[in-house]
């Protein structure tokens, strides 16, 4: 079964000079339950709207979007998806741990139960020594995996993440991809997720669909059968970053 | 050798507080320097106020007018806080009623605070509830624009972020409305308070039988200028007292999420 599925979805924009802007046209695109989908394309090509659409943000103009094979304004279970932003989005008067708690306060969990899911994903993104440290007092990096832990704290079984590694430095960003792996594969999650980096597509995702700009259309889906763990190192890794290349 | 961000706080404190203390001795001194070449009844001396003020704050009735009007200005303010918060969120949600409302707010906020104290008591005659009414009146618009400023600072992102996470409309309200208006009510309140107590005293004057308002003009009717400066002490004792020791802390405490501003 499918945990998102798009038909043919289109969106355009109404650009302030009233002219319209059709950022996406015609978009087939499958998330097989318990896989892992890259979006790539050029900056502009409509992967950050394409995100919101599937969260239910915006309603697409043309198209159907299905969740958990239900349409999307029948889908129930919002709260078993979540949403990793491109900006962080942290609350600057929260610290870390209360930014991380915020979905489980949001699904009413009493506070004991919180602190103990917290201090688990705050040791998950290795932030534990910075719980108590606000957005202002910590690195870019170190930001975007707080972020990463408050998409993760209520283990949904589908998770949306925009670049979401784009600001850590490469040996943080490999950890951090072993960590999506290890907790997809242990929580059963479904991730769909936009990126710029190829070679983080190649190494991450059992699909990739390569979306080309002005409107934004798939222009081809690729899919990848490496066993993980993937080493970038790798010829056939490596082979797959070139194919995509070629592609983009 | 570097000295700590603590100790930097610290020596930063020390060195206020000296400069506070020395701006003290100066106000005083040239007070005292123009006393000598003045009647009393015009300008009392320092010492002779500050006698007047020991005598003044032994005698029970003192507590008692300082009490009163305490609570006048603080019902006033509670009040004012209240109605402030819930009208300014309730502008800021709804368009419409913010357009709608924007001229009335523009107009009390043009009627002087003495007109309230007239209209006062008129209404309420020689009772608290005038006084109340007064600051009321003159710190609700204050803390109600201030709220309702607030508002549209709300970070668009942040509501887009609960949403995600299905967070009801009570829940936004409190995890991010609040908070993000915090800083903006907290300056507006502060005037308030500043400009509710000070009215106060008007209205006191004009339209009560007991506080300190009435103690001045009580004084002055009898050209006893001593008291009148010995009371005027006695508010700003009351108004430095409220600021360092409730708003200040208050503030450092909420507000501690804040990057610190460069020295
Ligand atoms: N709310 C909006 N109103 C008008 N135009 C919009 C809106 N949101 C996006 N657009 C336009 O849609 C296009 C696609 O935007 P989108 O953010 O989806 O791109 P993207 O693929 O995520 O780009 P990037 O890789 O730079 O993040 C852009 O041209 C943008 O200007
Ligand atoms: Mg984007």
């Amino acid at each position: 079964m499918s945990v998102v599925q798009l038909e043919s979805v289109g969106k355009s924009f109404m650009r302030r000079d009233g002219e319209q802007l059709e950022v996406l046209r015609n978009i087939d695109l499958d998330v097989p339950e318990r896989s892992i989908v890259a979006l790539v394309g050029a900056s502009g090509c409509g992967k950050s709207t394409l995100l919101n659409i599937v969260a239910g943000l915006i309603p697409p103009d043309q198209g159907t979007v299905y969740l958990n094979g239900q349409k999307s304004s029948a889908f129930r279970d919002w709260r078993s998806m979540t949403y990793m932003f491109q900006e962080d989005r942290l609350f600057p008067w929260r610290t870390t741990a209360q930014n991380i708690a915020l979905g489980l306060e949001a699904a009413g969990m009493p506070r004991a139960e919180r602190r103990d899911r917290v201090m688990q994903v705050l040791e998950l993104v290795g932030l534990e020594k910075f719980a108590d440290s606000f957005p202002h007092e910590l690195s870019g990096g170190m930001r975007s995996r707080a972020a990463l832990g408050r998409s993760l704290v209520t283990e949904p079984s589908i998770l949306l993440m925009d670049e979401p590694f784009s600001k850590l430095d490469p040996s943080i960003r490999t950890q951090m991809h072993d960590e999506v792996l290890r907790i997809a594969a242990l929580r059963q999650m479904s991730v769909l997720f936009v990126t710029h980096d190829v070679e983080e597509a190649v190494v991450l995702a059992n699909k990739i669909v390569v979306l080309m700009p002005r409107p934004g259309r798939v222009k081809e889906t690729r899919e990848i059968d490496l066993p993980y763990p993937r080493n970038p190192l790798s010829p056939e890794v490596a082979e797959e970053v070139r194919l995509l290349r070629l592609s983009l | 050798m570097k000295r700590s961000p603590l100790q930097m706080t610290q020596d930063r404190r020390l060195r206020l507080i000296g400069l506070r203390l020395l701006l003290l001795i100066v106000v005083i001194g040239i007070w005292g320097i123009g006393s000598l070449g003045a009647p009393a009844f015009i300008l009392p001396s320092p010492r002779r106020v500050f006698g007047v003020w020991t005598q003044l704050v032994i005698t029970p009735g003192f507590w008692a007018d300082f009490g009163i009007t305490f609570y006048r200005i603080a019902m006033g303010f509670i009040f004012a806080t209240v109605v402030g918060v819930v009208l300014g969120l309730l502008l800021g949600a709804s368009r419409t009623l913010g357009d709608f409302f924007q001229p009335l707010l523009v107009v009390i906020n043009t009627v002087s605070s003495s007109i309230w104290a007239i209209f006062a008591l008129i209404w309420f005659g020689l009772s608290n509830w005038s006084t109340i009414f007064v600051v009321f009146m003159t710190a609700m618009p204050l803390i109600l624009t201030n709220v309702w400023q607030g508002t549209s600072t709300v970070n668009r992102d942040f509501i887009e972020l609960a949403q995600t996470f299905r967070m009801s409309r009570l829940q936004v309200l409190l995890k991010i409305y609040l908070p993000t208006i915090l800083p903006q009510f907290f300056a507006g309140a502060r005037l308030a308070f500043g400009f509710g107590a000070r009215v106060s005293i008007v209205a006191e004057a004009l339209g009560a039988s007991s506080g300190i308002g009435y103690r001045l003009r009580q004084a002055a009717d009898l050209v006893q200028t001593d008291q009148v400066f010995a009371w005027t002490l006695t508010l700003v004792i009351l108004m430095i007292f409220i600021e360092a020791v409730l708003l200040k802390p208050l503030e450092t405490r909420l507000f501690a999420w804040r990057k610190p501003r460069p020295a």
